[in-house]
């Protein structure tokens, strides 16, 4: 074998192996689409590949199971905590990223260690503050919860940003006598808006896809969409095709979104960390 | 007049005034941070105080009594064995789970590195969805998948080669929820570790490659030490959350069959849940918890800060 056919070869192997990966990291997703679309009996024959589809999950969990309530509180909550998160971060992250001090990576630090403080940990302390003030199953609640991970994610994710900015910016507007406010609202906002609607994406999928607060500190009206499967479980089984079409329901915007933030993924991921 | 009622203003708010001149990101930083430690040290004293009561759930203040440390003395003399059972799958899958997801990743982008094709944003869009998908959501369909009678799974493991898995069984549902978390998870150290691959400077591979450097050298010598950082990173990230991790068990498993995986999050779940109601025990467990996480995230945050 020469070398070139060596090179094709390989290059097939490959492409092969690639695809293969592909279908098993995909296959979970597309199978929940085909689930969706299943008739109950349909569902335990996963033999069966062309089966003719149907809605009737779909008219089921919307008109039976008021899966849209479940969707508005999802937004409600995730809008809210994502604007308190990059208003209040977003400042953080400026001052993060144009001042220097003693202290400064030691109070960045902290800020990240808010990321892996393990929800089940904390959620005991929650709920029983959250009983004190009578906030339990309140989307307020959920709100506040949220702020948690999403502070230390916008202060990380939008100091990077910030940072990417010439500051020869905005030492020639405060020679041109602008107050740091003017030089915030009329030349940084501008500049880094690309950056705020991805870390505002970011932090609206991870607060969509939260499930240890939702679980634990709501129980009938603010109930999100991820705590919505366990609705399922009945005693006469599991509704599988109802499942996967709350599913289907809930992934697709977060997909649709992700694909939006591509550019950005690897940095949002990362916490900011890491410039892909 | 003027003058002097400023003068006079600027004597009351002296110190305060004097403090943020000093330190003029202040006023930029004080809204998160105050939101961040009444958020995280608020509830962790509090934590730390139901767990050296008896509190139980639904019970009022005044029934609480403090027992001092006797829970904490129930968790270490053994009197829980549940309980170091659950400390040991925890950290037996962290190190698993991290382990399996760092290689195969590392794998999956030296091999998208190492060719280019036209169709590679599409399999980064495809690595991008377990990633996206909501984890309880995504465990509830693998539940399915899993299905001992009807999951897919099984039904092709039947057809080609004739054997069946119990996938939920006491035996191999700890194997179960770790290949979810390889599935949502690799993806994760994929994207990072191909980002940094990227971004690699060309001269040292000649120099390497001039020198007559093998491929598996110039991966020891030259991609894994300029990569240090970012595997840190990956590290870090991996091992907290898969320590601390609760969806994909409380979905797939509900910690069972038994307390097969019940993992320290889901076992402070069964102390605390309404059936048992045990929040003063739970906590004790809680606060276990967030000292691992903590001393785990302080050490590699600590060597991934490290310059070289």
């Amino acid at each position: 074998m020469n070398r070139k056919t060596k090179k094709i070869v390989k290059s097939i192997l490959k492409g092969i192996l690639l695809f293969v990966i592909c279908f098993l990291i995909i296959f979970p997703f597309l199978w929940m689409i085909m689930v969706s679309l299943r008739d109950r009996v349909d569902i335990f024959n996963p033999g069966d590949w062309f089966v003719t589809p149907t809605l009737k999950n779909y008219i089921q969990i919307i008109e039976v199971n008021g899966i849209f309530d479940y969707f508005i509180n999802s937004i409600i909550v995730s809008v809210a905590t994502t604007l308190i998160s990059l208003l209040i971060g977003g400042f953080a992250a400026y001052g993060f990223a144009r001042y220097n001090w003693k202290k400064r990576e030691d109070r960045a630090f902290f800020a990240l260690s808010q990321k892996f403080l393990p929800g089940m940990a904390v959620v005991i302390p929650y709920f029983m503050m959250a009983a004190f003030f009578n906030l339990l199953d309140t989307r307020i609640l959920l709100i506040i919860c949220y702020t948690t991970f999403n502070i230390p994610f916008t202060i990380w994710m939008m100091r990077g940003f910030i940072e990417d900015l010439p500051r020869e910016l905005e030492e020639a507007a405060f020679v041109d006598g602008c107050t740091r406010m003017q030089v915030l609202y009329k030349i940084i906002l501008p500049l880094v808006t690309p950056g705020l609607v991805a870390t505002a994406i970011f932090c609206v999928i991870n607060s969509w896809n939260e499930f240890v607060f939702a679980n634990f500190l709501t129980t009938i009206s603010a109930k999100t969409v991820p705590t919505s499967v366990m609705m399922y479980l009945s005693v006469s089984g599991v509704q599988w095709g109802e499942m996967a079409a709350t599913g289907v329901l809930a992934v697709l915007p977060v997909l649709i979104f992700a694909i939006c933030v591509q550019k950005h993924m690897i940095r949002g991921l990362t916490f900011g960390a890491v410039k892909g | 007049m003027g003058t002097v009622t400023k003068a006079e203003k600027a004597q009351k708010g002296g110190a305060i005034r004097r403090y943020l001149e000093r330190n003029p990101q202040t006023k930029f930083i004080a809204p998160a941070m105050i939101a961040m430690y009444a958020l995280s040290v608020i509830p962790t004293i509090f934590l730390v105080i139901i767990s050296l009561t008896n509190y139980r759930l639904g019970w009022d203040f005044s029934r609480m009594k403090f027992v001092g440390l006797d829970n904490y003395i129930r968790l270490f003399s053994g009197a829980d064995a549940d309980f170091w059972h659950s400390v040991w799958i925890s950290l037996l899958f962290m190190v698993v789970a991290t382990a399996i997801e760092m290689a195969l990743g590392f794998m999956l982008a030296m091999l998208l590195n190492s060719s280019e094709f036209k169709l590679k944003p599409l399999v980064i869009g495809i690595l991008i969805i377990p990633l996206a998908m909501t984890p309880s959501i995504a465990a509830q369909m693998w539940k399915l998948m899993f299905n001992s009678e009807y999951g897919i799974l099984n039904y092709y493991l039947q057809l080609f080669f004739n054997v069946k898995v119990t996938w939920l069984s006491a035996d191999m549902a700890f194997w179960s929820v770790l290949i979810v978390d390889i599935w949502q998870y690799t993806p994760f150290v994929t994207l990072i570790l191909y980002a940094g691959l990227r971004s690699m400077p060309t001269d040292p591979y000649e120099s390497a490659a001039i020198d007559g450097a093998s491929r598996f050298q110039t991966l020891i010598h030259i991609t894994i030490p300029m990569m240090r950082k970012l595997i840190f990173l990956a590290l870090l990230f991996r091992a907290i959350d898969s320590l601390r991790l609760f969806d994909t068990v409380f979905t797939l498993t509900q910690g069972g069959p038994g307390n097969a995986t019940e993992f320290l999050s889901m076992h402070i779940y069964r102390l605390a849940n309404a059936q048992n109601g045990l929040l003063g025990r739970a906590a004790a467990v809680a606060m276990v918890l967030l000292v691992i996480v903590t001393v785990i995230s302080r050490f590699l945050i600590k060597q991934q800060r490290k310059e070289d």
